[in-house]
């Protein structure tokens, strides 16, 4: 009788202790506000040992309910199970701690920080009131209670450790490679970012900042303040004021922290990330100076190379049962087929170099057969002529067509258009005229065409001279 | 069996064991005896040998028709000749600074080290960092700081030594290495290091390698040849042997082809009077039935890198002419190369011939420019060296861009090491010299198959040890390969009971950051 109300007192303390440390737990973010305001470097220090020791409870959660069930047979298994439970606590208060001098003391605010907080207060206070009710479950008093508990727990720990996760990858770590059709399904209409959509800003800044900074600077993180997700907010600034002066990129704080040395405390991107490279520091600056725009589509002086997307290189059929063909030609006539490489679908290549002088449209035509195995066709100093384009029309695969020092006029160039993979495309040396050349444009693919030493060869610069290297000095 | 013409006493002799002679002696003739033999016989099996390598294992196995087994493993024979997947660049041409370039003066700006002219580099920097002989028993390390001025070109924002006024208008097209790094600290075995992936000789070199594993494009030319510049001696002339372009183990007709840098630019390639085309080809055809024949009694696979050699320098009679005649070229390659271009032998001209040779699809191109070793006089010498290469390197990579050339052809730029920060002999304000430093060391590259506009790797204030990504040799090479398609792993040579490779048995790898 004694020590049945022994115990009984026992329970109630133990009630009252869990009931002060959850009132604690939930008047915390009161006491200690998470004000985005950076505190003491021991905090910081201490705080930075949450990613390591958070996993300690996930674990020892997880293994709860494994241990419940596998109890129901082996009843060695349940004991075990209280002692895991009472384990769970202790981490669960432990890594709680640290994740709040972390965030309390790194200033890290945000809702992203606010919900991940709030869940690992939830969860805590959740695996507090099991070990309250599970003696009651395992004497088979109350059966419903510490089950439904243990499901809801599990739940919040899910949701929790989703919201750390967020923080620490980025909030698109789990959608960034998941299948489109998946990706449209969880998570619809992302991406607008208050800026037109073909504007410079979309196109080339947004991205750069997306790649380096949102991840501190985003929906999730805010830190200093400031969020680089958006146009608006960008303009908006942060803690520091304004980080982006329009027209002038000297006083614009995000240009200065960028281009610091990597040294300096407060260059940016933080924490040994990489720096930004410098063609996009450059745009960035461009694009300050000419008004920071949200609309505007090109900046003068700056061109970005990038034109429409390299065209996914089409394998060529393979060619292997030609082998004894194409040896033919080559002892035959002299010109090559050349494998690419090792792979058969990368294709061949037209070699005519051992007989440039004599290999003609003639020659050219009798490689109809192996049209479309051709990828690169090269016939500089050959004697072909524009009556070349018919066949080479046939080359649907053709990336590379050389021409360079032949007798083509450019007539006929037009012929080329369906070759939608044709990248390449040399005739310097020839008597190509921009009339002549004009049709090219409308091949989109196009994108090394060379006129050196033709009548269509755009100004020539002049060859620059520099100054000798004598003359300056340190 | 029919006996070996030289051989005329080997199958019949008289029974020396019979005869009235000491048994010591009579030992000593078993001995011979079964010596002799077995280099007669084991001459028969290597014959045997190189015709079953000849033939290939589907020649001895009979099933002509089987599949090449995909990927991994070493190269087959039949995977050989041809790139492993498919290559961003075709050709290559290095242009190798012998005697190791001071980087510092040149690429890699160091501004702090103004400030500390004349203190003594710190030894934690040095660390235990091996010195040569040269400077070891000094008593102080003076840092030097470069005494030229270095300015931002491009849109890269490039730091570029005001030597180089040239390299600095292509910067944009360059990939510069700063942090290139070797393990040898003197010239030969640097050197040997840098161009065969092993510091001791009789390893083949990078262009052997290449002509082995792609074969060649062009019949009429080799597939590999090597430029000399010239000497100025007023420089400080490291010797550059032929041990460096050469095939190594590979079959010798993988090593590099010299063109000379003044006169014939081959010696004896023109026929001596009275000889014409015809009697010349009468003449190859007579010694090569004779090669043949020696092929097939003695079996030795050089001999038909003999034929094949006899033959190209036939095809070279015509074809060399031709590429070194400079006649046709237009006014504006001479206002793009210089002066200096029309006089064989310089650097420019050199740099002009590579890129007629890449026109004409030589697979692989090596300048070799010496006089690099400024241990002295830094501000006398280094401006000679850079007004002689300067320009060379410029007209050649702007040269090969316009023309449509550098899309597919990957160039090259570097030494066998770097020098030192602080001064070899004495400091002044005006002058000093720079020794041996194998940490770090600028290169670059640029054309088909690297990003350009980039500045890889980072250096400490002193240029003295790599901070971030350091490029080793093996992965410099490695990285080269991979340009042309070749994958460093796969592309082997059994020999001496191991798979030999350029890269050498410690594991290399490509330096992704440097790719396009």
């Amino acid at each position: 009788m004694k020590r049945k109300s022994h115990a009984r007192v026992a329970g109630l303390v133990a009630r009252l202790v869990a009931l002060a440390i959850g009132v604690q737990l939930i008047l915390l973010p009161w006491v200690f506000k998470l004000d985005g305001k950076p505190h003491a470097n021991w905090q910081q220090f201490l705080g930075r040992f949450h990613p390591l020791t958070v996993h300690l409870p996930i674990g020892f959660l997880v293994l709860l309910p494994v241990l419940e069930i596998a109890g129901m047979s082996r009843p060695a298994l349940r004991e075990a199970a209280g002692f895991v439970l009472a384990l769970a606590l202790a981490s669960c208060l432990f890594a709680l701690t640290l994740g709040y001098l972390l965030a309390y003391g790194s200033g890290e605010a945000g809702p992203g920080v606010m919900r991940h907080m709030w869940g690992a207060i939830v969860l805590t206070i959740g695996v507090m009131a099991c070990v309250l009710v599970r003696p009651a479950w395992s004497s088979g008093a109350v059966s419903t209670v510490y089950p439904a508990l243990l499901a809801f727990v599990m739940l919040t720990l899910v949701w929790t450790a989703h919201q750390g996760g967020s923080l620490s990858h980025g909030s698109n770590y789990l959608t960034e490679y998941m299948p489109t059709p998946l990706k449209r399904w969880v998570a619809p209409g992302a991406g607008a970012s208050g800026a037109a959509p073909d504007s410079f800003y979309t196109q080339h800044i947004n991205p750069i900042l997306d790649a380096n900074c949102v991840s501190c600077h985003g929906a999730s993180k805010i830190k200093g303040g400031l969020r680089l997700d958006s146009y608006g907010a960008l303009m908006r600034g942060g803690k520091d004021g304004a980080v982006i002066i329009a027209g002038n990129p000297g006083r614009s704080l995000l240009l200065q922290r960028v281009t610091l040395p990597q040294s300096d405390k407060r260059f940016m991107p933080a924490e040994g990330r990489p720096p930004l490279k410098p063609e996009e520091i450059a745009w960035i600056k461009a694009w300050i100076q000419q008004g920071a725009s949200s609309t505007a589509t090109a900046i003068a002086g700056v061109s970005i190379q990038q034109a429409p997307p390299v065209p996914p290189i089409q394998p060529v059929g393979n060619y292997s049962s030609m082998m004894p063909a194409i040896e033919r030609m080559a002892s035959g006539q002299g010109a090559k087929l050349v494998p690419v490489s090792g792979k058969p679908s990368d294709g061949l290549i037209l070699n005519t170099v051992d007989v440039a002088g004599s290999f003609g449209d003639a020659q050219l035509a009798q490689f109809d057969a192996f049209a479309p195995y051709i990828v690169e066709a090269e016939l500089g100093r050959t004697a072909v002529t524009d009556a070349s384009f018919d066949t080479l029309a046939k080359f649907t695969h053709l990336r590379a067509l050389h021409l360079e020092r032949t007798a083509v006029t450019g007539a006929g160039l037009a012929k080329l258009a369906p070759l939608k993979q044709l990248v390449y495309l040399n005739l310097s040396g020839t008597r190509v005229t921009s009339a002549a050349v004009a049709p090219l444009a409308s091949m989109k693919n196009l994108r090394h065409v060379y006129l050196f030493n033709t009548p269509a060869q755009p100004a020539a610069a002049a060859v620059n001279t520099p100054q000798s290297a004598a003359g300056s000095k340190r | 069996m029919k006996q070996h013409p030289l051989c005329t006493d080997c199958e019949q002799s008289a029974d020396v064991m019979s005869m009235p002679i000491p048994a010591g002696l009579k030992q000593e003739w078993a001995a011979i005896e079964t010596r002799r033999r077995f280099l007669g016989r084991s001459g028969k099996v290597l014959g045997w040998a190189a015709l079953a390598n000849l033939l290939g294992e589907r020649g001895l196995r009979g099933d002509a028709h089987a599949e090449a087994p995909p990927q991994a493993g070493p190269a087959s024979r039949q995977q050989l000749k041809q790139p492993f997947f498919a290559p961003k660049a075709k050709r290559a041409i290095y242009l190798f600074m012998s005697g190791g370039p001071p980087q510092m003066d040149l690429l890699d700006y160091k501004p702090k080290l103004a400030a500390l002219y004349n203190q003594d580099l710190p030894d934690s920097v040095r660390g235990t960092q091996q010195l040569t002989g040269m400077t070891a028993g000094q008593a102080h390390f003076p840092i030097a700081p470069s005494h030229w001025a270095f300015k931002r070109y491009g849109k890269s924002g490039t730091w570029v030594s005001d030597l180089l006024p040239y390299t600095a208008q292509m910067v944009d097209d360059l990939t510069i290495v700063k942090t290139t790094s070797t393990d040898a600290i003197n010239h030969e075995p640097a050197i040997m290091l840098m161009n065969t992936g092993n510091m001791n000789a009789g390893k083949p070199c990078l262009g052997s390698w290449l002509s082995y594993g792609l074969g060649s494009m062009n019949d009429n030319l080799p597939t590999f040849m090597v430029l000399q510049t010239k000497v100025n001696a007023k420089e400080n002339n490291q010797p550059v042997s032929s041990r460096l372009w050469s095939s190594g183990f590979l079959s010798s007709e993988y090593a590099g082809v010299g063109l000379r840098s003044g006169g014939d630019p081959v010696l004896y390639l023109s026929d001596p009077n009275g000889v014409d085309r015809a009697v010349r080809r009468k003449m190859l055809d007579a010694v090569e039935a004779l090669n043949r024949q020696t092929m097939t009694e003695l079996g030795d696979p050089e001999t038909n890198a003999r034929i094949a050699q006899y033959e190209m320098a036939y095809r070279m009679q015509a074809s060399v002419p031709e590429l070194a005649d400079l006649s046709k070229e237009p006014q504006s390659t001479w206002d793009l190369y210089g002066p200096d271009a029309k006089e064989p032998g310089t650097f420019a001209y050199n740099c002009l011939l590579a890129r007629r040779m890449a026109e004409r699809d030589v697979r692989f191109t090596q300048i070799y420019k010496r006089g690099w070793d400024v241990h002295g006089d830094v501000t006398g010498v280094l401006p000679i060296l850079c007004s002689e290469t300067d320009r060379g390197c410029y007209a050649l990579i702007t040269d090969l861009k316009r023309r449509g050339l550098l899309d597919d052809t990957l160039v090259i730029w570097a030494g066998e090491f770097g020098r030192t920060v602080y001064s070899q002999g004495g400091l002044t304000p005006d002058n000093y010299g720079r020794d041996h430093h194998p940490n770090c060391f600028t290169t670059w590259m640029t054309g088909g198959g690297v990003q350009p506009g980039i500045t890889y790797g980072e250096t400490d204030e002193y240029s003295y040890n790599v901070v971030r990504d350091p490029v080793p040799v093996r992965d410099f090479n490695a990285t080269i390969l991979h340009c042309l398609g070749i994958d460093h792993n796969r592309l082997t040579y059994e020999f001496q009971g191991l798979d030999q490779k350029l890269t050498g048995t410690t594991p290399a790898n490509v330096v992704q950051g440097l790719l396009a």
